[in-house]
């Protein structure tokens, strides 16, 4: 098979179960690994260490779930939709499914905000107060330091009841705020611990609304 | 709650996450209705050592094989993980059920090196089990060691219930058919062990009495119930068919050797005196191209690895290594898989195997001289000339290699400072022989030289070798750091705390249970881990003991004297061990395997003699 990019492919995948728990070098890793072991007809990158190229359009950080993630890469034959899904799936382990492949249509640098569903347990009218606190302060490590930013000014509650939350922060290429970072905040703020916290990124848009795809 | 639930309340807090949470990419998991023996395979160290270790892969596998056996992987967990287990109740668990594994049939661990010794301790502890074998009065669970540690267990013989001794493949499965016999019959822990102690190649401490001589030396073992006065090792002898896993669990996360791993031989021809390897897993057995072929492609295949190592003690003795090569790069390049060649001898090195690696990799080149002059090299049966290191050198510079790592060891019986200007000169020698190349690689020649510390281990001839005092080894480190050529070449060397106590281990009695016991009890665990290895704890607990590390470290043993392990077979006779340290003293060095045989006793037990002779 020569090793010529023909086209363009947009993968879909789910990250949930014991997966949340894989960093994104080590994901990307195991991507790299499930296409060889599914004998993906994917292009690999020419040189003296050859290896499958991916690139994701946004990182999911450690932890957190995802249902729709994406990630591309460059065909190397004409090979279905349906049998590049499930030969996926064949390679990937249980907790990782690919759901669906298209022609990728948005660039990821059109990414504008994360969509995210927080189920957890902790002082209900603590939690409340903390959300309708003015200010959510906290600290976010950046390539030139660790700077102070204000969460609340980039939240946005969508839906809400006790132990649940429903909301979009900020994501891209450019600026991006871990979801995670808002329930650190309240257990550093309240001196508490939440254990029962999970995570899951919904749905990813772009600036004009539209879900990334 | 369910143990996957709180793991789920802790994993975030934790680093490395994916490595205690189990489901990666072929793991096992069986219905714990089915399943009646579960054998939880514990490598005492982190999951990112434990899961590199082939061994443990074989026999995971081999267990998982059977319907109604399941094995699991257990590792130790880091300091931050042990604390978060400790503050939610999570006992030591196994990374396939997720359930702890004081409820397993067999709790085994295996023993690479002896400072893994405090991990047992540790381990049993986190698994909510008291950890001396006498306090552990039911049936279940068994818990047992196997590895090359195990030749002599003495130091641990207090804390499990049995050993293994040899290659695990054929015996473990005996084991737990036996335990399951016992379980049926309702046995107590004592009958199963007795009848166990009857298996090849399974040494039960408690059923040897040891009596001391007044100088703390080993006046007699002596077996009861029935137990063998010799254990006799356990090996494959049709190695070509021995079980191989055609597929391995790919981690999540990276680890050490993140790669697929085919095992090409075991046993080694060379015999080098200090290498303790080269005599536990005699004899020499090689399998053929083609099965070597068929796993390579199987593993690749079933991880997506695309890297392949072929591993053993010495790959390039081989009988057929230049058709294994051909073969395995005509699949390597259509898959597009990188082949990795650890372990080649210097003197096997041909243009064609430089060319081969090259064609892979270009990294450093790695050679062994382990001793710095001729006269030594002969003195430790490294059979490799000054020539040897150069034709090498020569091959690999003009080859465009221009970094070159070499080992070497320090403190060897009859070193003298003659033998560590020896290194430097070598050095030397290869920095002029750089230089004189025309087409050599620009730029200049980078050599480092890794300086070990010889350990005296048990079933070498160096047995009876003392290890050099603190006093000696740090005067010789410091001569090699004066004459070396500090431009050209970096030197690093091994931390004398370390090789100490490796070396008091290795060659240590039982009554070293109590030393071990109470280094834990101070917090000694990781000892492998520079960040959390105590010496000065272990320091304290064999003087709290009564106990000199000396006796076992700086101490010559005479030829009559009883070894520790004097009741373990090896398959390799005390007999030849005495005749290799006679001709170590008189500098005479033995023929490798292949060329002529030089009556270790391995060939009693493979029934012929290892190779065809021409004579």
């Amino acid at each position: 098979m020569a090793n010529t990019a023909t086209k363009n492919m947009r993968i879909f995948f789910s990250k949930t179960g014991r997966a949340i728990y894989i960093s994104h070098l080590d994901l990307y890793r195991l991507f790299q690994r499930s296409i060889k072991r599914g004998k993906l007809p994917v292009w690999e990158t020419e040189g003296f260490n050859p290896h499958v190229y991916i690139t994701f359009a946004l990182p999911l950080a450690l932890g957190t779930a995802g249902v729709r993630e994406s990630l591309d890469l460059k065909l190397i034959e004409d090979i279905s939709r349906e049998e590049l899904i499930s030969r996926f799936n064949d390679a990937l382990p249980r907790d990782i499914r690919v759901t669906d492949a298209a022609e990728p249509v948005m660039k990821p640098t059109e990414i504008a905000l994360s969509e995210y569903e927080a189920r957890f347990e902790c002082d209900n009218a603590a939690f409340a107060e903390f959300l309708s606190s003015e200010h959510i302060m906290t600290e976010k490590k950046t390539k030139r330091g660790i700077a102070e930013l204000d969460l609340k000014e980039h939240l946005d509650i969508l839906e809400r009841s006790d132990g649940y939350l429903r909301f979009t922060f900020p994501s891209g290429t450019e600026f991006n705020i871990n979801a995670g970072l808002l329930f650190d905040a309240f257990e550093k703020q309240f001196g508490t611990e939440i254990y029962t916290l999970r995570i899951t990124r919904t749905a990813i848009k772009c600036r004009n609304g539209e879900i990334f795809h | 709650m369910t143990y996957k639930d709180k793991l789920d309340r802790i994993l975030l807090k934790v680093q490395k996450p994916s490595r205690y949470i189990g489901g990666e990419l072929n793991s096992v998991e069986k219905d714990p209705e089915k399943v009646t023996m579960r054998f939880a395979f514990c490598f005492p160290d982190t999951y990112d050592i434990g899961m590199s270790h082939l061994g443990m892969k074989i026999l995971y596998s081999l267990i998982n094989d059977v319907p109604g056996y399941w094995c699991e992987r257990v590792y130790m967990p880091l300091p931050d993980m042990e604390e978060q287990m400790r503050r939610h109740d999570i006992l030591l668990y196994g990374l396939e059920s997720l359930q702890p594994i004081k409820d397993a049939d067999f709790i085994g661990f295996t023993l690479q090196y002896e400072l893994s010794f405090s991990n047992i301790l540790a381990m049993l502890d986190l698994a909510g089990l008291p950890v001396y074998a006498k306090d552990r009065p039911a049936l279940t669970p068994i818990v047992c060691a196997g590895g090359p540690c195990v030749c002599n267990a003495e130091p641990i013989a207090d804390f499990v219930d049995l050993c293994i001794l040899g290659e695990g493949e054929e015996v473990n499965l005996e084991l737990m058919r036996l335990l399951e016999r016992c379980k049926a019959e309702g046995t107590t822990k004592h009958e199963f062990l007795v009848r166990a102690a009857r298996i090849e190649g399974i040494y039960v401490p408690s059923l040897y009495e040891v009596e001391y001589n007044d100088d703390c030396t080993i006046k007699s073992i002596t077996p009861t119930e029935g137990a063998p006065e010799k254990v006799r090792k356990r090996i494959i002898k049709d190695f070509d068919s021995v079980f191989y896993p055609d597929t391995f669990v790919v981690p999540f996360s990276e680890i050490v050797h993140d790669r697929a791993v085919v095992e090409v031989l075991r046993g080694c021809i060379r015999g080098c005196r200090f290498c303790q390897a080269g005599y536990l897993y005699r004899p020499f057995r090689e399998k053929t191209v083609e099965t070597i072929e068929k796993e390579t492609i199987s593993l690749c295949e079933s991880t997506g690895y695309d890297e392949v190592s072929l591993t053993s003690l010495s790959t390039s003795d081989h009988s057929e290594i230049e058709r294994m090569l051909g073969t395995l790069a005509t699949y390597s390049d259509a898959a597009r898989v990188n082949l990795s060649l650890p372990s080649l001898r210097i003197d096997r090195f041909s243009k064609e195997l430089v060319d081969r690696i090259k064609s892979v990799r270009k990294s450093g080149l790695t050679f062994a001289p382990e001793a710095g002059t001729q006269r030594l090299r002969d003195v430790i049966n490294k059979n490799i000339t000054e020539e040897n290191v150069m034709n090498s050198c020569r091959i690999a510079f003009e080859g465009g290699y221009s970094s070159v790592k070499l080992y070497f060891m320090l403190g060897l019986p009859d070193e003298t400072m003659e033998d560590i200007d020896g290194i430097a000169d070598l050095c030397q020698k290869i920095i002029d022989l750089f230089y004189s190349i025309e087409n050599r690689p620009k730029g200049g020649i980078k050599i480092s030289v890794s300086l070990s510390t010889f350990i005296p281990k048990p079933f070498t001839p160096f047995q009876f070798e003392p290890q050099p005092t603190e006093d000696v080894i740090r005067e010789r480190q410091k001569h090699l750091m004066e004459v070396v050529n500090k431009k050209r070449v970096t030197v690093s060397r091994s931390h004398f705390d370390v090789t100490h106590l490796e070396a008091a281990l290795a060659r240590g009695d039982r009554r070293l249970s109590a030393v071990i016991y109470s280094a834990w009890k101070k917090g000694c665990k990781l000892d492998g881990w520079t960040e959390y290895y105590k010496y000065d704890k272990w320091m304290e607990a064999f003087k709290e003991c009564g106990i000199d590390p000396a006796f076992y470290v700086n101490r010559t043993r005479s030829y009559d004297e009883i070894m520790p392990w004097e009741q373990m077979d090896v398959l390799v006779s005390k007999e030849f061990l005495i005749r290799e340290n006679k001709k170590a003293h008189e500098a005479v060095p033995t023929p490798n395997c292949r060329e002529s045989c030089a009556g270790c006793g391995v060939n009693r037990c493979v029934g012929r003699p290892c190779f065809e002779y021409d004579k």
